[in-house]
């Protein structure tokens, strides 16, 4: 077959064919996928994965929710209990967050700026596999770390990995080894990523595509990429020191030879506040595109947009000590956290206000793309009002570590985040795939997962207030939480069948949907300038753009932008 | 097509290998900057011996060498850009024995703590925190001189084209980068740490 | 990117498809996986890595490997459906409004000015009828920042202070004259028909409400004296007199009509549309 439609003398490799296309032996359609250096393929993969990891993470915390359903239950141990939660985080993190920011950089950076793959494609392939095995890592520890009953175990010391529980003497074996070395290993995946990241967007737009132009996706990205670059070498210094800790009895973090605990907080939370808006970009990207095209208006404010991600950005890099009020840091350092976390609602406030001004008197069309953002605006609003709650020093001491703050992020990753994405996937699957995704469908899946979800978190601000710490694997049932735990848990229900409804929904559309055609929902931006799915060149001719919405001044040459702008 | 054609002969974007190289120095410096913050956090919090002051002396020969080559290296670009092979190759080789001399330097200090000082990682804070510190420098010494020397054995086999200047370039950037963060290390370890009382 | 025809290329270079990023990947993984099983798995870890990086850089050295693409179908041409619409400023039917014409400021200023003198006089002569002092709701307002006011007895209270009438005249003028600003972007927004009642009963009652959930924070001294029907009847006063001084000046247009270059304050080059 090679030798047939060889066109250079030295090719050797088959001839790559576009992801659903194949029809032949699946042997050649996995080849393919483990040779590719296209970046729409990796975009492709990278979501892939994540949503395996994210359907794995799922069941954990389905697990966690119903030991917690009724007081003193015993469905899972103590031991299970923490492994769940830690790697129901971690996972969450590392294996589902960034590395769908990453997919969806991947898949429409490229096509957005209008080049033909990415800066570095090599090592764009390389950045996937890296995570991808990190994932494998950590979850092989089930199986392969010897815990404290000579039986595999998993990491067990929380997603912060809270020193001393990391230290020899309170976790025996190679546990939190595994926690370590794993994301050290995806560490250097995402650095290579948000390096290509970076360079693809500065050195690789096409003519016409100046800074003040790009689509604010793009622009996101861009900050990504630069959060991850100077965000992550922190976490990799944190886990090289554990590392020498544990292995070479370094004493990095030994109380007992002046070692300081609170140093790896702060370590820590260096890395780990930026990293909240680096899983959250996302979010940010996605909503600044979709909210225009289905309200049928240019975004409201573009350069206060950009300046406000940037300024997020720039902000949030001073802010980390906000998670450890309870530390007992001199009351200057608080305030200091408090009045700079204070600020980030400004510049955040500010982009809300934003797309609500998009909407605005826009002629909103109810498909699922917008119907998603719509969700996040709420959430997001919700768990920004309950952070400026937590941002305030005294609130917190009431109320760190209990469910409240369980409440307050996971309305940020999932009612913001998540729901965006969700959103971000039903707008680009006809791209990708060249169908339809089924509004019906996507409906159901709406309403079941935004029930379940206000189901499950709602009342877990109440437990927050009731003094429920988080972490706790059973409770008396004398505490008065009964009740809203139960309520708790039945919206996972809800949750459930709503994924269940997404899972169908891309299968049936990938199969059975309707033909969708290069421009299906009218939209502005380059990445429907081509086919879809696009060719594997993107573009055969480079363009050339005028303004922010290319598309706009191809369809309308009586008004185009660039008149205006 | 006449406007398409003027624009896109118009439209400069910055150099790709250059700047990945740049946001990876600047990746390296987060990475770094965690381990000065430990060292200088913990710089007098030691509860026993031995001490900076007790045990470091200033490393003359192997700084004097790491810094004279990143004027090398500037020497051998300059060969590159004007064309001058034979002196690039010169000027290129004498950074890569200078990084050397920089390692052995190393090597041979640590050889003096280790044995004859009684100073390993597990003794106290001041050895995990001097260890880690200089050991990460000196690993990114190592991997320059890797790179370096491929670059060398690149252009011995005349295999060097005009279209990796850019590849050439941003490994030198890489090593002044390296040179750039040893004078934060010889600041903070053998100037600020020596005159700590214990 | 030396295709012949750059205008209409039949194949386009692509970098080739390659396993070696995936080889060094895992060999990478070894690496860092021999840490938690056994050193051996890492040396074949280093093993790995170093063939698969070694490949990799065959690839790309001394040129990226490259394969050509065949160009396949083009895309349709751009168009749509949807034809352009203008909005026009203060469009009747759509969402959006945008007052085109509003009272002048200064009508704002001069509408707080007289409906507070309205409002004072009602809650002074509420004062005289049941408490015999015009000072008493005076003394009130003011207890929120004038402490021996917030701890007085109904009787001190009644007498004249006057530290109480400086601040109570400088709140209440303040208080009045932004409010009488607010109406100047409010009435044009409100529904065009019964703007009395929009803006002189349920705006005062919207403000009450506010008031009410509030002053406890504020003001509690005066939350404790304070009898509410008659506090409304004051807010509405304020509300029918501010508003119909403003209602019946004449209105200036507002900027929004003019583009942003003409709202600066630049001679615009470009035709408004």
């Amino acid at each position: 077959m090679a030798q047939e439609i060889a066109i250079d003398a030295n090719y050797r490799m088959p001839e790559p064919v576009r992801v659903g296309e194949e029809t032949g032996s699946s042997t050649a359609w996995i080849q393919n996928l483990i040779f590719t250096v296209d970046h729409k393929k990796l975009g492709l993969m990278y979501i892939g994965a994540a949503l395996l990891f994210f359907a794995i993470a799922g069941v954990l915390a389905a697990l966690m929710r119903i030991q917690l359903a009724f007081p003193d239950n015993r469905f899972l141990s103590p031991d299970v209990f923490n492994e769940s939660f830690t790697m129901h985080g971690t996972t969450m993190v590392f294996l589902v967050g960034m590395p769908l920011a990453f997919g969806f950089a991947n898949y429409l950076v490229p096509l957005m700026i209008g080049a033909r793959d990415m800066a570095f494609p090599r090592l764009n392939a390389f950045g996937f596999w890296v995570f991808f095995f990190s994932g494998l890592f950590l979850y092989f520890s089930y199986f392969g770390a010897p815990g404290l009953y000579a039986a595999g175990s998993a990491p067990d010391v929380g997603w912060f990995a809270y020193s001393p529980l990391t230290m020899k003497a309170f976790s025996r074996g190679h546990s939190t080894d595994y926690w370590t070395l794993s994301l050290m290993l995806g560490g250097i995946a995402s650095i290579a990523t948000a390096v290509n990241i970076l360079v693809t967007i500065v050195c690789m737009r096409c003519p016409g595509m100046t800074l003040g132009r790009m689509p604010i996706f793009v622009w996101c990205m861009l900050v990504l990429a630069f959060l991850v670059i100077l965000a992550v070498p922190c976490l990799s210094a944190c886990q090289i020191m554990i590392t020498l800790d544990r292995y070479i009895g370094a004493k990095f973090f030994d109380t007992q030879a002046g070692g300081d605990a609170v140093l790896w907080q702060h370590f820590f939370w260096i890395f780990g506040h930026p990293e909240v808006y680096i899983l959250v970009m996302p979010a940010f990207a996605i909503t600044s595109e979709i909210i225009p095209v289905f309200s049928r208006k240019p975004i409201f404010g573009y350069p206060m947009m950009v300046a406000a991600v940037v300024a997020i950005a720039f902000l949030s890099l001073g802010v980390w000590a906000h998670h450890m009020f309870c530390v007992g840091m001199i009351s200057l350092a608080n305030a200091f956290f408090v009045t700079s976390t204070l600020l980030i609602a400004i510049p955040t406030g500010l982009k809300i206000f934003n797309w609500l001004a998009t909407l605005y008197g826009g002629k909103l069309r109810y498909e699922l793309p917008l119907v998603f953002c719509l969700g996040f605006l709420f959430q997001f609003l919700v768990s920004g009002l309950t952070g400026v709650m937590l941002a305030v020093a005294p609130f917190d001491w009431q109320l760190s570590d209990s469910y409240f703050v369980v409440a307050h992020f996971h309305y940020v990753l999932i009612g913001g985040l998540l729901f965006t994405i969700f959103g971000g996937i039903y707008y680009w699957f006809p791209k990708a795939f060249g169908k339809m995704p089924d509004h019906k469908l996507g409906m159901w899946h709406f309403w079941l997962f935004a029930i379940g979800f206000n189901l499950t978190f709602m009342p877990q601000h109440f437990l927050g207030f009731l003094g429920m710490p988080r972490r706790i694997y059973t409770y008396q049932s004398d505490r008065g939480w009964d009740e809203l735990n139960l309520i708790s848990t039945i919206g996972v229900l809800f949750q459930a069948v709503g994924i269940l409804f997404f899972a169908y929904n891309l299968l049936y559309s990938w199969f059975r949907g309707r033909k969708a055609g290069d421009d299906p929902w009218d939209a502005w931006t380059l990445e429907w300038a081509t086919t879809s799915p696009p060719a594997d060149y993107n573009f055969s001719k480079t363009p050339v753009v005028k303004s922010r919405r290319p598309l706009w001044d191809a369809k309308h040459p009586d008004d185009p932008d660039w008149a205006h702008e | 097509m006449s406007t398409q054609t003027e624009t896109l002969a118009d439209w400069k974007l910055p150099c790709q290998r250059k700047l990945g190289m740049f946001t990876l120095i600047a990746a390296e410096s987060a990475l770094f900057a965690i381990f000065v913050v430990a060292y200088l956090f913990y710089m007098g919090k030691n509860l026993n011996g031995p001490y900076p002051s007790e045990v470091l002396h200033f490393p003359w020969l192997g700084s004097i060498a790491l810094f004279s080559s990143s004027a090398t290296i500037w020497l051998a670009e300059r060969c590159l850009h004007s064309g001058n092979k034979p002196g690039f190759g010169l000027w290129w080789g004498f950074t890569i024995a200078l990084g050397a001399y920089f390692i052995y330097f190393t090597a041979d200090e640590w050889r003096h703590l280790i044995f004859e000082k009684d100073l390993t990682i597990a003794t106290n804070l001041f050895g995990t925190t001097f260890y880690s510190l200089v050991g990460l420098h000196a690993f990114h010494v190592i991997v320059g001189l890797c790179l370096l020397t491929g670059v060398l054995v690149a252009d011995l086999r005349g295999r060097l084209h005009k279209d990796h200047t850019p590849h050439v370039e941003a490994i030198s950037y890489y090593w002044h980068f390296v040179d750039c963060i040893w004078i934060v290390v010889l600041t903070v370890v053998y100037i600020i740490s020596v005159r700590i009382p214990q | 990117m030396n295709t012949p025809d750059p205008e209409n290329p039949k194949s386009i270079e692509l970098p080739e498809p390659t396993g070696w990023p995936i080889i060094a990947a895992f060999g990478l993984s070894l690496m860092f996986f021999g840490l938690v099983t056994s050193f051996f798995i890492s040396f074949v870890g280093i093993l790995v890595a170093l063939f698969g990086f070694s490949g990799w850089f065959l690839d790309v050295f001394p040129h990226p490997k490259h394969i050509q693409v065949p160009v396949g179908a083009e895309p349709k041409p751009h168009t749509t459906a949807r034809s352009i619409q203008f909005l026009k400023i203060g469009q009747r039917g759509h969402r959006m409004r945008i007052p085109v014409e509003v009272p002048p400021l200064m009508a704002g200023v001069k509408g707080g000015i007289v409906g507070g003198i309205a409002m004072a006089v009602l809650a002074c002569g509420w004062g005289f009828f049941k408490y015999g002092s015009i000072w008493y709701p005076v003394n009130l307002l003011a207890a929120a920042a004038v402490p021996d006011l917030a701890e007085a007895t109904v009787e001190s209270l009644k007498q004249f202070h006057l530290m109480g009438f400086l601040v109570a005249t400088f709140s209440h003028g303040a208080v009045c004259i932004m409010i009488g600003l607010l109406y100047i972007t409010l009435l044009p927004m409100l529904p065009p028909k019964f703007e009395w009642f929009w803006g002189g009963i349920m705006t005062p009652l919207i403000w009450s409400g506010f008031l009410f959930a509030t002053i406890r924070f504020v003001n509690p001294t005066l939350a404790d004296h304070v009898d509410w029907p008659w506090f409304i009847v004051c807010q509405i006063a304020f509300g029918m007199v501010g508003g119909y001084v403003v209602f019946k000046e004449e209105k200036v247009e507002t900027m929004q009509s003019l583009t942003l270059a003409a709202r600066l304050g630049i001679e615009a080059q470009e035709e408004h549309k």
